[in-house]
């Protein structure tokens, strides 16, 4: 009866190798909307890392962001070799009841 | 007295002219001094007394006694040993000069001429005559005969005093008056003579009385020489009487020269005998050389005939070099001699022979045949004795080079051979391990063939030794001694070897048995050790349990692993006996080293102390199970009673829930009837209080007791508090959001058959009926309302609706896409067809980004007001807008300016121109459009 308080996950991955990591970003406080990633090239390398659309960004290169695109894609563009992403996902598999 | 008389006496010798010229000078002083005509009466009387006495007679008076001749003749007679004529016996004058002539007949028939000295002086008894006469006499009988290489008489009895007193250094003789005044010249005579007489040393030149007299009365006693002169007669004088001197030194010289001559005349004897003596001499000489040289030869032939070996080289060479010094020093002079005697028997012989001899006989055995033949048989000895030493010599040689290569094998073998007795002996393996002990077996096996390359060297040994004994050789016990020695050792060398070797392979036997133990016994120590210490681990093994159940299964466990401790114990006496069985086979075969498991650290007293620790926990264990038994007993009382309040508080609290969730839902009445019901209800909540602070209580006992889990009840304090919490905020929320919807209904003008609208729909989908719709149920209600989340776009009933869709859109974005969307209405199917599943679960996740920011996971009646008031007026995104851009690029990635311009109005064909990048792609021709780009970064999309 009670709700399940943990339907999103927070997932840690490690993209190696160069842009293009193979996703694409949407939103931010810019656009009134939240970080979202709302496409995985196959085949890429944030494919590989299981990056999935709807995933949330919430920190790059371990630097937490405030929500703002601009701030957001200038991170993700400054990395070379290797980016490290936290995102938080929807957990499609809804939470069991007790 | 006497007168002076001239003499006239002449010599017919060849010194009377000098004689004359003395007689002068002497008559001369003799004339002058009557002393010496006393003193020449003196002297020659006592001379012719000396002479007379042999006949009887003497005289007293020299003149008178003379005068008859009858004593003259005598004295005649007895000086020449010669008879003179019958003496006349007439006492006439006549008688006695014919007598006197008789006698002076005989003198001159002796060679003596008389001068002027007449028969008829002496008759008369003239002194000077007679004593002239005495003289003549004396110098022809006493004097003349003195004649020392062939001088004068005198001259000759002179040189006679010379030479005789020669050695006397105070007495020099030069004439026969005054050199001989001191009588040290008389006393020289005799000294010469007869020094047993007299002792010279002691006599002294300043006492000539003394020493003449001494002289004289030696003569006198021992030389029978008559005392012819007083001792004062000579010294009283300043020169005494020459002849009185001479005649007395001729007695002297008689008396020593007369044993002279009667030694010559011995010699003339021994001279005839003496050929005799020589012949016997030589005889003598025979037999003694005979005899030394058969001694020789006896002595020397033994040692040729010795053939008796020498043990040395050194002697024997030594031989070699006596018999080389035989042949060169000692034989070639006895050859000599060998020769020699023969020559001297030949020629004694032969003298014999001459001499009219008998001829000499050798005594027995020492005939010239008979050295002959003893020659022959030293010859014959001799013969032989080279060769035969030489031959010795290359046998000893010979035997020394043999011994020499015995001695250095020998002690080749010998050094070899030492200490490797002690080294078999040793019981090293007693003490070595495994592997050391098949080290020693390797050496082992590598001395044995060592040994066996000895055994030809051995051999050779002995093979010398023998030929050392067939040789003779001289230290033969010796030889035979190492020899044997050697072989001796050699046999025990074998012996030890053969022993080492079994006691090696057996040692290694027992040690690799005692290897395969330790293996075994590591084998099996290791798991159990390891058993053991799991089994200590899980002993003591700090169990927390929260149930019964968890308790009785730990009991059940031990007793499980009780059960296997039989097995277990059985285990350990088996390595036990393993252990044991090392141990037995270590002290009855006498290891003795200090074996150390090379497979295992785990000793067997660890394995036994762990066992001990293992049987010491299990009680303890019991104990302690059976402990946390009785404490879970308690427990489970304590849940009891918890879930039985639990049990009532939690459906309360649902129920009180849905009663608030069907206050909200009920349809039909208002707003403010709905606020009523709640207040009514948010009254009965806040009197239900105590119950819940009543179960705080006993959950607070609980978690004294850590007991932090509850079987008999789904409901744990926090599900009761979270609830309960919950009940309040709800209760709070719905008066809130009842409220809200007032506001709402009154700020955006929605009718009440709109809100009903919304509401119907929501709670359709609250299936729940919780004032909530979770996520499967949004999804559906917005499936309901046309979100066709399969596809992407909201499929409204008919095309009307996806116009009205269109309409919202424009407004927001300047009417841009107005001819996009318009031909769309044409192209709805394939659009239908073209999206995916991904895409839909994409914008169903984003639409619940919006609907449910806190991810709660619910959706609220309000966000749900919210989303559909937004949704109706801003519902495009940019894979909509891409989507009919490539509808009109025909499913080109890219638009062509004139494509923009044919399918827009110009308007929005410029705008989109001027904006749209160009397309970097492949194979586009030039001045085609990225329209991706220009879509997404309309709606802030960034591809990354």
């Amino acid at each position: 009866m009670l709700a399940c308080q943990h339907l999103f996950i927070r997932e840690q991955v490690l993209l190696r190798g160069r842009a293009p990591w193979g996703f694409t970003l949407r939103g931010g406080t810019e656009h009134r909307e939240p970080l979202l990633i709302t496409k995985v090239e196959e085949g890429s390398v944030a494919a590989a890392v299981r990056l999935q659309a709807g995933d949330e960004m919430v920190s790059v290169n371990t630097v937490t962001l405030s929500g703002s695109r601009q701030e957001a894609i200038c991170l993700v563009k400054s990395s070379h070799n290797s980016l490290a992403l936290v995102v938080r996902r929807w957990d499609v598999q809804p939470c069991s009841r007790s | 007295m006497m007168t002076q008389v001239e003499t006239t006496v002449h010599y017919d010798n060849g010194y009377e002219e000098e004689y004359m010229i003395q007689e002068e000078e002497w008559d001369r002083d003799l004339l002058l001094d009557p002393a010496w005509e006393k003193q020449q009466r003196k002297t020659f009387t006592a001379w012719c007394n000396s002479h007379l006495r042999k006949a009887g007679t003497q005289i007293e008076n020299i003149e008178e006694d003379f005068r008859n001749g009858l004593k003259l003749m005598l004295l005649l007679e007895v000086i020449s040993g010669e008879r003179l004529p019958k003496p006349d016996r007439g006492k006439m004058r006549f008688h006695k000069i014919a007598n006197v002539n008789k006698a002076l007949d005989f003198i001159t028939s002796k060679g003596v001429k008389l001068v002027s000295i007449g028969a008829e002086e002496i008759v008369d008894g003239n002194v000077k005559m007679t004593l002239g006469m005495i003289w003549t006499i004396i110098l022809r009988f006493a004097i003349q005969d003195i004649s020392v290489e062939e001088t004068s008489a005198k001259e000759g009895l002179l040189l006679w005093c010379q030479r005789k007193t020669a050695p006397y250094r105070n007495v020099n003789v030069q004439n026969f008056h005054v050199s001989w005044k001191d009588g040290l010249a008389f006393c020289a005579l005799i000294h010469r003579h007869r020094p047993d007489l007299i002792d010279y040393s002691k006599l002294n030149k300043d006492d000539p009385l003394g020493n003449l007299n001494l002289a004289f009365d030696i003569a006198e006693k021992h030389l029978d020489i008559p005392k012819m002169l007083d001792a004062e007669d000579i010294i009283n004088t300043p020169k005494p009487d020459e002849r009185a001197i001479m005649t007395y030194v001729s007695c002297f010289y008689h008396a020593f020269a007369g044993a002279e001559q009667a030694e010559t005349a011995a010699n003339r004897i021994c001279k005839v005998l003496g050929v005799n003596q020589e012949n016997e001499k030589l005889m003598e000489e025979y037999e003694r050389l005979a005899s030394e040289l058969l001694e020789w030869i006896r002595r020397t032939t033994p040692w040729l005939e010795n053939r008796t070996p020498e043990k040395t080289m050194v002697e024997m060479q030594r031989k070699l070099e006596d018999f080389r010094d035989y042949r060169r020093m000692h034989k070639p002079p006895k050859v000599q001699e060998k020769c020699q005697l023969e020559i001297s028997f030949n020629t004694l012989q032969t003298k014999l022979r001459i001499s009219n001899r008998p001829a000499f006989m050798p005594s027995e055995g020492k005939m010239v045949s008979d050295i002959a033949s003893a020659w022959q048989g030293l010859e014959q000895a001799e013969k032989g004795y080279e060769e035969w030493l030489l031959t010795e010599i290359r046998r000893l040689e010979r035997l020394d080079h043999l011994a020499e290569k015995f001695r250095q094998k020998a002690t080749n073998h010998e050094t070899w051979a030492s200490g490797k007795e002690y080294l078999l002996s040793q019981k090293d393996y007693e003490s070595a391990t495994l592997t050391e002990v098949r080290a020693l077996l390797r050496k082992h096996e590598a001395f044995e063939s060592d040994l066996a390359a000895h055994q030809d060297r051995v051999e050779q040994i002995a093979a010398i030794a023998q030929e050392l004994n067939e040789l003779d050789y001289h230290d033969v016990a010796g030889v035979n001694k190492r020899c044997q020695s050697i072989c001796d050792l050699w046999d025990r060398l074998g012996t030890l070897t053969q022993k080492r070797r079994e006691a090696l392979e057996r040692t290694e036997k027992l040690l690799e048995t005692i290897d395969q133990l330790f293996l075994e016994f590591a084998k099996r120590s290791a798991p159990f050790n390891n058993w053991m210490e799991g089994a200590m681990e899980d002993l003591q093994d700090m169990f927390i349990v929260h149930t019964i159940e968890e308790v009785q299964s730990l009991i059940a466990a031990h007793e499980q692993f009780k059960a296997t401790l039989p097995e277990a114990d059985g285990e350990r006496q088996a390595i036990m006996g393993i252990h044991n069985e090392v141990q037995k086979i270590s002290q009855s075969y006498g290891i003795k080293a200090n074996i150390v498991n090379p497979y295992s650290t785990i000793t067997i007293e660890e394995l036994l102390n762990k066992w001990d620790k293992v049987k010491k926990l299990v009680p303890q264990r019991d104990g302690a199970l059976q402990e946390e038994m009785a404490r879970q007993h308690a427990h489970e009382r304590l849940r009891r009673q918890f879930a039985a309040q639990a049990n009532l508080i939690g459906p309360w609290i649902q129920t009180r829930m849905e009663e608030i969730g069907r206050c909200s839902l009920e349809l039909g009445g208002t707003l403010e009837d709905q606020m009523t019901q709640l207040k009514q209800c948010e009254h009965v909540i806040v009197a239900y209080k105590p119950n819940i602070d009543k179960l705080e209580g006993d959950h607070q006992l609980i978690q004294e007791s850590l007991v932090f889990d509850n079987k008999h009840t789904n409901y744990t304090m926090e599900h009761i508090r979270v609830g309960w919490e919950l009940l309040l905020t709800t209760i709070a929320r719905t008066i809130n959001e009842i409220e809200t919807q007032i506001l709402t209904r009154d700020a955006k003008g929605i009718s009440q058959q709109q809100m009903n609208e919304f509401r119907s729909s929501f709670n359709h989908f609250d299936r729940k009926k919780n004032g909530a719709m979770d996520t499967d149920d949004f999804r559906a209600c917005l499936i309901s309302m046309g979100y066709d989340l399969v596809g992407c776009f909201k499929l409204c009933r008919g095309m009307g609706g996806l116009l009205y869709y269109f309409q919202i859109f424009m407004e927001k974005h300047s009417l841009i896409m107005y001819g996009l969307f318009s031909k769309l209405t044409h192209t709805v199917p394939s659009l239908c067809l073209c999206a995916s599943v991904s895409q839909g679960e994409v914008e169903f996740a984003r639409i619940m980004m919006l609907v449910d920011p806190n991810a709660t996971g619910i959706v609220s009646f309000q966000s749900f007001i919210d989303f559909m008031t937004r949704e109706t007026a801003d519902t495009d995104t940019a894979e909509q807008v891409v989507a009919s851009f490539r509808i009109l690029a025909t499913d080109k990635p890219y638009i062509l300016v004139e494509e923009l311009r044919r399918e827009l109005p110009p308007d929005q064909a410029e705008y989109c121109i001027m904006r749209m990048p160009p397309y970097k792609g492949h194979g586009a021709p030039p001045g085609a459009l990225d329209y991706t780009a220009f879509s997404t970064a309309l709606y802030g999309e960034s591809d990354l």
